[in-house]
């Protein structure tokens, strides 16, 4: 399996910009009032630092993934104990974002459909792209799909141009304050850089040089987008009030009323929506039972998958209500993420950088 | 394993095309509302009424000899809320209720002055709610008698309500908008007010100002002029028709305003905050009974001079008027403050419903007329 420098760009445009706009913004707002875009910039700057540290260590390591890399460095039973965290991520994350998908579907457009067959859908979907072609379709299906996002949400941006009220975000950073600020920012920040797949992609790629500056690139793109997905909804709606709302990007595109004749925008959303949450769990899919079979020594990695998707359907399914998903979002921010986001890549990094100098010193 | 993954993925095909149909609702199964409105009935009582479309009333082209058919039908219920009287419309009717393209939102009198603040939270939680609609509050009336009224250019009224803003010159007031005022800290909600004639067709009457602090209950009404002060003073106006008495010229002169805009400074002394409005506009003379010559400098600028200060004191007389007797902040002057003087507006905005009275405020108007239409002096003899 192959992945070229740019789909690495739209591979992590697709799969983060699409859960950030729905999942981050207004709890970002509930902290950072209208400040929040502010927020957004510094976990912009803090995700790509956290970028830099997951490429700095896959770069180190050309083309080895994750638990190819922890294995080498800790040996067989300790590598293989350290990379249980990122697992057991990647099994309910992708239950968690279609569980949280399909709610969203089924309370704005399919009320009556089971819930149980919207997920079902969207795994079977998912699956398929996984299956068929592993990372090469993830990666040449976001290189299609990925522009079409972003172009599709900057003419939302200049259609909401219209229903905007400059004084809503008024005054900066008084109101918040530099505490608030970037309390708000740590969940973007972490969602910038991704949940960890950074670690394992990269090594999909054959020549690694300007993979930096290529995932940079990427992140840098979200930022933007996301940032000014947020000043949209502080600038239509307020800050009292877009805290308020669930799907708050959502429904400043519903505001849209362009001569009563440009008007339920929310459609085109709805699709790069169904875009973005196929090339996510198609991605969490594929890297969870790619991982798992590098773990257990299983040549293909294909059969994985079989296990691995009445797991993520019974998970979504037994999710109860919309609380838990926010008790998952803090427990992400606070202990998943911390701790096999930043605690274990830096660990392997000063490691790999010892081992380094100690066989440059024995030559 | 290939063979088997292949059939996995056909058999989940069908569910592709068929999943729409838990949700299938052919037009002909929906009745669409163009228009909500909640009141309370003389025994208290919550009552909700809903302008339904009726699609065959509507249809153009050849009518076939048979009666022409009504384009709307205006149901009432009442209920424990808003939600529950919905519902008792709803047992009226072998359709189903459609709301996503509501127009209007209609707040009966009564009902805002027992304050509506428990009936807001249905205007953006159904997930039909639609960010456009526009509300009015209905002086004098109740809502379902401006839904019955006759309108004369559009087959429902709601759709005419919808316009009447712009028409006028105001940029038009969202529910949303709304619910954003009752939400913000400092600015009161000033809702626009249709009122119905003798005639029985409605007529736009100026504002209500509703208190946000106090289950958004109705203070009192600002007629017609009063709303175009008060709207420019929150920069919400577009255009404007001003009509001042020159003293000089003994007479009236007419301006049509636009390029309307508005500064405000705010100054703190200690520990007083003194707010310093200038308001400016450019307009068109289209009357003047007056005998002074705009084609004149001298004239004109005497003509911009007193319209000005015409203005400001009218403008003066507004701002006294809300501080006094309704103490209300309908200008948003507490969301200027914050703006200005954010640190200080932390301690303020606690008290700023007992500090916005005891303001001062002074006006300054900038009236220029940019054109003084096709004739020079009146045509008005003597």
């Amino acid at each position: 399996m192959k992945l070229s420098e740019t789909q690495l760009v739209w591979v992590i445009v697709t799969t983060e910009i699409i859960a950030m706009i729905g999942l981050t913004i207004s709890p970002a707002i509930q902290i950072a009032k209208q400040d929040a875009w502010l927020s957004m910039l510094a976990g912009g700057v803090m995700g790509i630092a956290l970028t830099f540290l997951a490429v700095k260590l896959s770069i180190l390591h050309p083309n080895q993934s994750l638990v190819q890399y922890s294995q080498k460095l800790l040996g067989k039973w300790l590598g293989r104990l350290i990379v249980l965290p990122y697992l057991l991520a990647w099994y309910v994350l992708p239950a968690i974002l279609l569980r949280s998908f399909a709610d969203f579907l089924h309370l704005i457009l399919l009320n009556r459909t089971p819930l149980w067959l919207i997920v079902l859908l969207f795994l079977g979907v998912s699956t398929y792209l996984t299956y068929s072609s592993g990372m090469t379709g993830i990666g040449r299906y976001c290189e299609l799909v990925g522009p079409i996002i972003v172009l599709t949400l900057i003419v939302s941006f200049l259609l909401i141009l219209r229903n905007i009220e400059y004084h809503h975000i008024l005054p900066f950073y008084f109101d918040s304050g530099e505490v608030n600020i970037l309390k708000g920012s740590f969940a973007p920040a972490f969602w910038f850089a991704g949940p960890f797949v950074l670690l394992v992609i990269i090594s999909f790629i054959q020549n690694p040089r300007r993979v930096l500056a290529k995932s940079m690139l990427g992140v840098g793109i979200t930022v933007f987008m996301v940032a000014s997905a947020t000043l949209m909804v502080l600038l239509v709606f307020g800050p009292n009030i877009a805290a308020n709302l669930r799907f708050s990007y959502f429904m400043s595109v519903r505001t849209i009323d362009i001569l009563n004749f440009i008007q339920n925008v929310d459609v085109f959303i709805m699709f790069i929506w169904v875009f973005g949450v196929i090339a996510q769990s198609s991605l969490y899919i594929f890297i969870a039972s790619y991982e798992t079979a590098n773990c257990l020594n299983v040549k293909n990695w294909r059969k994985i998958v079989w296990y691995l998707l009445p797991a993520i359907f019974i998970m979504a399914i037994l999710i109860p209500d919309e609380t838990a998903i926010t008790l998952f979002d803090k427990f992400w921010t606070t202990a998943i993420y911390p701790v096999c986001g930043i605690l274990i890549p830096l660990f392997l990094l000063i490691l790999t950088l010892i081992k380094k100098k100690v066989s440059a010193q024995s030559f | 394993m290939r063979h088997t993954a292949k059939i996995c993925f056909l058999s989940l095909l069908p569910l592709f095309i068929t999943t729409g149909c838990w949700n299938l609702k052919e037009p002909d199964q929906l009745a669409f509302v163009a228009g909500n409105g909640l009141d309370l009935t003389k025994n208290g009582k919550l009552e909700a009424s809903t302008l339904l479309v009726i699609p065959a009333g509507i249809g153009g082209g050849q009518i076939n000899g048979g009666e022409k058919k009504e384009s709307y039908q205006v149901m009432n219920a009442t209920g424990k809320n808003v939600s529950d009287a919905l519902d008792n419309i709803q047992s009226k009717l072998s359709r189903v209720v459609f709301a996503g393209h509501r127009d209007i939102f209609l707040v009966g009198q009564s009902l805002a002055e027992h304050g509506m603040g428990n009936t807001i939270d249905t205007f953006m939680r159904s997930s039909q709610s639609d960010m456009r609609a526009m509300i009015y509050l209905v002086k004098n009336g109740q809502p379902k008698d401006v839904f019955s009224s006759a309108p004369f250019f559009e087959p429902f009224i709601t759709t005419t309500l919808s316009e009447e803003q712009e028409a006028i010159g105001l940029k038009p007031y969202l529910a949303r908008e709304f619910v954003a005022d009752v939400w913000s800290d400092a600015t009161q909600p000033l809702l626009p007010v249709v009122s119905l004639n003798p005639s029985t067709h409605y007529s736009y009457n100026g504002s209500a100002i509703l208190n946000k602090d106090d289950g958004v209950k109705l203070v009192g009404f600002l007629d017609k002029e009063e709303t175009s002060y008060a709207r420019w003073l929150t920069n919400r106006l577009i255009s404007f028709t001003l009509t001042a008495f020159v003293s000089k010229g003994n007479g009236n002169i007419s301006l049509s305003l636009d390029n309307l805009g508005r500064r405000i400074k705010v100054l703190q002394v200690g520990e007083t905050i003194q707010i310093d409005v200038h308001l400016t506009g450019g307009g068109t003379i289209i009357e003047n009974s007056t005998k002074l010559d705009s084609s004149k400098r001298k004239d004109l600028l005497l003509i911009q001079k007193e319209i000005s200060l015409q203005t400001e004191k009218s403008t003066q007389k507004l701002v006294k008027k809300v501080q006094e007797a309704y103490k209300m902040d309908i200008f948003g002057f507490g969301e200027s403050v914050h703006q200005q003087y954010p640190l200080q507006w932390k301690t303020l905005k606690h008290n700023w419903t007992k500090t916005f009275p005891t303001v001062a405020v002074s006006v300054s108007v900038d009236i220029r007329i940019n054109d003084s239409g096709l004739t020079h002096s009146s045509l008005n003899k003597p």
